[in-house]
């Protein structure tokens, strides 16, 4: 008991430090929204979306492997290269340059990663891909993000509630954990009227 | 492990002091953690084609483990190994693998390994570069036979261990062209057996055994289940001659003659404990009982001389038990004696294996249970020379005669006596160069280490047996953190520099240019064949035929009496081979270190095995610590009272007391040789382990020991029952017999009755299985499993398979004392009957005991957060970020199947050893509870396969758990129950099957036991 009561009290006055701290060094935006820097400034629109000088490209061409796989895939820096040794890019072709860069190093692309699954679930995108679902559906219109990129939540919200990735306007509707929100599609019913898939715990964690 | 507790203590103050954060509602403290972590997202610069992320790759391989060479499959996730498993198209091991063969895996990741060459600079190593280390071996090799170096000159030495064909040739080649010595050492040699077959049938190779084939086995000693030539293999024609026929109730007999019961004695129907060393006396007492007067070809006069009362007299057993077994072994063709191999390496090793060799020939077994190899059609070169030779190698080492030696594979300074003065000799060499992954004993005493690859990283090839070929290959590129080049590669660029030119520039080219004659053409057809000798992992070719060989006369006699022992000691020391760690080459393995051992149930440390009877007379309990002392050493170990050894006898298991080997082996258990002599066994060379006598005293002192048991008695509970042989075909009518109705407390209305068919094999859905959401669903699979007691061997390969496969952490012994232990299976060991006075009926039953995934399971009720419940396919399933760590559901189980985090066991496990973790199962944390889960992760994957094949169903056969994947004896059957074709429900059809506790708890588990068939009345148990 008395080993206790020290560390509550050593805590409290240790947490109310760090609260403080974060108040007055965070003035600056702290609580704001902070903006993920990701190495290369990458605009899904231009690569994905249907407008008017985008490509137009299945979303599959880079993310290859989520039709067959638990992963969707990063596409490896040559698969990158493979279209833009050729194409320049207009918009920002300093962008573009880095990844010759990066070729020529024979290093990886250090993207920030926004979509994180806990370890204790396990989604399998080919499942979800084979049942006909687009990307879109859990990824938002993400073929509609340009270069600035997804926004998350930093600072102590970030902390406190985690980062959450979905506060683009066309940024993705699945929100981090939020596992009724998975739970939700499942319970869905299909043509037949029967829930769609099925909502046993043990199909997602084990 | 002091160690470890430091930190677990350190980790519970933090625990706690977070916890207390959070309940002041500030996580201010915590946002400098999280913020800096950010997590990237690393595409490969290039993609591997062979590579899919998030897609298991697997590679055929041969396991390095052991001489026996098994078929391996490696599953590797983004390039790198997580599980090892057996191949299935191999024909040694048809898709068994040993526990030790899954616990390879730990050593590709060791944390102990060397991160670079490291080159000695006075007492301390300092890490080097390759071209720094080749260049310095070549130097030295060149100074060293320069006839004009008087003072650090000498020839050349190399002590190998056991390698594959193509490394052999190119060790051959290397020390040739150097005019230097080869010598092999490997810690457990079968020199006897391989001796005894020179001398009986001009053989060089170890007999090859038809285990399954045999109507009545006899074992003199011979540990072929978990020790031997080749395990899995054995174990494998084990479970096949002795498991009943279900259809014909017929099963094999197997007697175990020896002083004490190895796992392989356990699974024995009757027990000869025959006084240690007389088993060359016993065989020929049977042998000249088979021939009668005047047979025995070459030995009449020796068959002459040796009566079965000679015999019994040598053996301390009736004569009636050695002729009535004589007698069986000749009727009951075709029959088999094996050994006694390592079981008994004394003083007259060779005439004991040659013994059993004329035994064998007398009862006409030669050429269909046990075939020798006489026309040299290649296979397993056999045992290297166990002492002999590296006895000469030490003397040239002393007298200065050799200038480098270089050391490959083996641990000569841990695994020989330090009486044999290797150790000192070694020393004196002037330059001494170790090819080793990581230290050991052998290793810290060399001037330079050259760090090898680990098998799952390197190319080299395997012949097992004649006709018998496969390509070992890298399964992923070398570990990147450790600096390491494949022995083979080293030898040709140090032969290189120095000016010998072997033929290749890598090992990989000299490989392939041994196996030109793959498809008898080169160019694109040898291409095209050595493609499809990887992707099969064999290569099978018809091997030249031996004829059935004569029996031979030996060159010199042989003495085939009881060996003499040294000192004047009360009892014999047995110094067996360890079930986990072999001969001591494993010990750095905590999943080794962990697995509790087959016979005793003690993880971690060394122990004594003495006969109860004995320890009473001496006032010795189990736990108690006692001084070992032998005329040549004596050591303080505990004492583990065991029935299954005779009364003038005490073991010990090799494979403790290491010194210089790493953080898991360093200063747990004993090393049982230094009470040994250093004797080579005449004419064979082994190393004399059954050498000497001992006395016991009791310290006064004692400790619990880390055992995992609870107890050997069932305490009169059908657990793990058995059936007498002459009552099948009746047991089923026996289990019709009316129960007193069962009851069950319920939440609301107390106890109320509940459908006694519940026991019943064939009911499924089950009756009566109320609890959880899904109790009723219909539809869909209904997994289930069956384990045949009567095939199971104990061996515990499952238990290290579901360790690899689940991410089950291990403990540490001071945890496992505590009770903490985390394994998901258990082999539970029962003695029924033993008695190590005289031959009689043998009964201990084994029990892999895993969650019973119970369709009424009483866990799922008190669980207050509902992360245990029951799931539509029938599986008991555990939610671990549901589960808060109330523990109810380990009090409520009758199984003791559940297990909890105590710790981070996890967060312990060092870098990169954790790169073993299967990433398809969430890694635990503390404060969570765990169990067997029917490797739902295995459920999953055939499920998500199935689902891309135009969504068909998931076939029988296609969902293999970790444990039923690895069984060497085909115990385990793993299927859906609701599919009348599966495996499993055809098994479970059985007479013999029963679900344990069920008829008492109504617990109706998933799990259903098949079980065990004796010949003898089963009279003990309740039924």
């Amino acid at each position: 008991m008395n080993k206790n009561w020290l560390i509550g009290s050593l805590a409290t006055v240790l947490a109310l430090a760090g609260l403080a701290f974060v108040q007055g060094g965070g003035a600056e935006g702290g609580e704001a929204e902070a903006a993920v820097v990701q190495p290369i400034a990458f605009p899904h629109n231009l690569h994905a979306g249907s407008g008017e000088e985008q490509a137009n490209m299945n979303c599959q061409f880079c993310h290859f492997s989520a039709e067959r796989s638990v992963d969707a895939g990063i596409p490896p820096v040559s698969s990158c290269w493979g279209c833009h040794q050729v194409v320049q890019g207009r918009n920002n072709p300093g962008e573009v340059a880095k990844i010759q860069g990066y070729m020529e190093r024979g290093e990886s692309i250090p993207w920030v990663r926004l979509y994180k699954i806990s370890d204790h679930a396990h989604f399998p995108h080919m499942r979800h891909i084979n049942a006909g679902l687009e990307c879109q559906q859990c990824h938002g219109e993400i073929q509609e993000v340009g270069a600035e990129g997804i926004q998350t939540r930093g600072g102590l919200a970030g902390a406190l509630f985690g980062t959450d990735p979905g506060v683009h306007e066309n940024g993705p509707v699945w929100r981090g954990d939020a596992m009724g929100w998975c739970i939700d599609c499942h319970r869905q019913p299909n043509e037949a009227g029967q829930q769609q898939a099925s909502t046993d715990c043990a199909v997602c964690h084990y | 492990m002091s160690r470890d507790l430091a930190e677990r203590d350190d980790g519970i103050k933090r625990r706690d002091f977070l916890r207390v954060v959070g309940v002041t509602g500030a996580g201010a403290t915590l946002t400098g953690c999280s913020t800096s972590e950010v997590e990237k997202l690393l595409p490969y610069v290039v993609a591997d084609e062979e590579i899919t992320p998030g897609v298991a790759t697997w590679y055929t391989t041969v396991c390095g483990g052991c001489a026996a060479e098994c078929g391996m499959w490696v599953r590797t996730r983004e390039g790198r190994a997580v599980k090892v498993e057996g191949n299935p198209d191999h024909p040694v091991s048809e898709g068994g693998l040993c526990s030790r063969g899954h616990a390879t895996l730990q050593h590709l990741y060791h944390p102990d390994r060397f991160h670079g060459p490291m080159i000695r600079e006075g007492e301390v190593f300092r890490q080097g570069t390759w071209d720094e280390a080749e260049q310095l071996l070549a130097a030295r090799i060149t100074r060293a036979r320069n006839p004009q170096n008087t003072t650090d000159g000498g020839r050349v030495m190399f002590i190998g261990g056991h390698m594959g064909p193509s490394m052999s040739r190119l060790v051959d080649e290397f020390v040739a062209a150097l005019e230097g010595t080869r010598v092999d050492h490997d810690a457990i040699s079968d020199a006897p057996l391989l001796e005894a077959a020179r001398i009986a049938y001009g053989s060089n190779s170890l007999p090859r055994y038809d285990i399954g084939a045999a109507r009545l086995l006899l074992s003199f000693g011979y540990d072929f289940v978990e020790s031997g030539a080749s395990p899995v293999e054995h174990g494998k024609g084990l479970s096949r001659m002795s498991a009943v026929n279900d259809e014909t109730h017929t099963k094999g007999t197997f007697v175990f003659l020896g002083p004490r019961l190895s796992v392989t004695g356990l699974n024995a129907d009757e027990w000869v404990p025959i006084r240690p060393g007389s088993e060359g006396a016993v065989a020929l007492g049977m042998a000249s009982a088979i021939a009668g007067p005047g047979g025995g070809g070459p030995y009449a006069n020796l068959l002459q001389a040796y009566s079965p009362a000679i015999a019994a007299e040598a053996a301390d057993v009736g004569v009636e038990a050695i002729e009535e077994l004589a007698r069986r072994f000749a009727s009951e063709s075709p029959s088999l004696a094996l050994g006694p191999g390592s079981g008994a390496h004394h003083r007259n090793a060779t005439a004991a294996n040659l013994a059993v060799m004329i035994l064998n020939d007398v009862a006409g077994n030669v050429g269909t249970t046990v075939h020798y190899d006489t026309a040299g059609a290649g296979g397993a070169a056999g045992a290297s020379n166990g002492y002999a030779a590296i006895d000469q190698a030490t003397t040239a080492m002393a007298s200065g005669d050799v200038g480098v030696a270089i050391v490959h594979g083996t641990n000569p300074a841990y695994s020989l006596p330090a009486a044999s003065g290797f150790r000192e000799a070694f020393e004196q060499v002037p330059f001494k160069v170790a090819f080793a992954s990581a230290m050991d004993e052998t290793s810290a005493l060399a001037d330079l280490i050259l760090p090898d690859r680990h098998f799952l990283e390197s190319w080299g090839d395997s012949a097992p047996r004649p006709g018998v070929m496969a390509i070992q290959q890298p399964v992923m590129e070398a570990v990147p953190m450790f600096d390491s080049k494949q022995a083979g590669d080293a030898l040709l660029a140090v032969s290189s520099r120095l000016g010998n030119d072997l033929g290749a520039a890598t090992f990989y080219e000299y490989l392939q240019t041994q196996h030109r004659d793959f498809a008898g053409t080169t160019g694109s057809d040898f291409d095209e064949a050595w493609r499809q000798a990887l992707r099969n992992g064999v290569v099978e070719f018809a091997a030249p035929a031996s004829p059935t060989p004569q029996l031979r006369a030996p060159q010199t006699a042989l003495t085939f009496n009881p060996p003499v022992l040294d000192g004047s000691g009360d009892l014999t020391l047995l110094v067996h081979p360890s079930a986990r760690f072999g001969g001591g080459e494993f010990s750095n393995s905590p999943w080794l270190q962990e697995l509790p051992d087959p016979v005793s149930k003690i993880t971690w440390h060394s122990w004594l095995e003495m006969n109860p009877h004995t320890g009473e007379e001496r006032g010795i309990r189990t736990g108690d610590i006692v001084t070992v002392e032998s005329p040549h050493g004596s050591l303080d170990v505990p004492v583990w009272l065991y029935p299954g050894i005779r009364e003038d006898a005490v073991a010990l298991a090799m494979g403790g007391g290491h010194t210089a080997m790493g953080r898991y082996a360093d200063g747990s258990g004993v090393n049982a040789l230094d009470l040994l002599p250093a004797v080579a066994e005449q004419p064979s060379g082994a190393l004399v382990t059954l050498a000497t006598t001992v006395t016991v005293t009791n310290t006064g002192t004692g400790r619990r020991l880390a055992t995992i048991e609870g107890s050997s008695d069932q305490h009169d509970r059908p657990i793990a029952p058995a059936v007498q042989l002459a009552l099948l075909g009746e047991a089923a009518e026996e289990a019709e017999e009316e129960h007193g109705e069962l009851m069950e407390l319920q939440g609301v209305g107390g106890f109320v009755p509940v459908p006694a068919e519940g026991g019943a094999p064939g009911a499924f859905p089950l009756e009566g299985a109320r609890h959880g959401e899904y109790a009723d669903a219909h539809e869909g699979p209904r997994w289930a499993m069956a384990i045949d007691l009567d095939k199971c061997t104990g061996c515990s390969a499952c238990v290290t398979a579901c360790q690899a496969e689940n991410n089950v952490p291990w403990v540490g012994e001071d945890q496992v004392v505590m009770g903490r232990d985390m394994n998901w299976i258990r082999i539970e060991r029962y003695y029924e009957h033993v008695d190590a006075t005289q031959a009689g009926d043998l009964d201990v039953r084994f029990l892999p005991m895993l969650c019973q995934h119970c369709g009424n399971a009483p866990c799922e009720p008190v669980c207050p957060v509902f992360a245990t419940y029951h799931t539509p396919e029938g599986v008991n399933a555990q939610i671990y970020n549901r589960c808060v760590g109330t523990r109810y559901c380990a009090n409520n189980c009758p199984y003791k199947v559940r297990v909890f985090n105590w710790y981070r066991y996890t967060d312990a496990v060092p870098e990169p050893l954790n790169w073993q973790w299967n990433p398809d199962v969430t890694v635990r944390d503390n404060g969570v509870m765990e169990k067997c889960s029917f490797c739902m992760q295995r459920i999953r994957d055939a499920e998500n396969r199935a689902a891309l094949e135009e969504g068909r169903p998931v076939r029988d056969g296609e969902v293999v758990p970790a444990c039923e994947q690895s069984c060497p004896a085909e115990a385990i059957v793993f299927g859906n129950i609701r599919d009348p074709n599966a495996r499993v429900t055809q098994v479970v059809a059985s007479e013999r099957t029963y679900r344990v506790l069920d008829e008492l708890i109504n617990t109706q588990p998933a799990v259903n036991y098949l079980k065990k068939v004796t010949f003898h009345e089963v009279v003990s148990e309740a039924h």
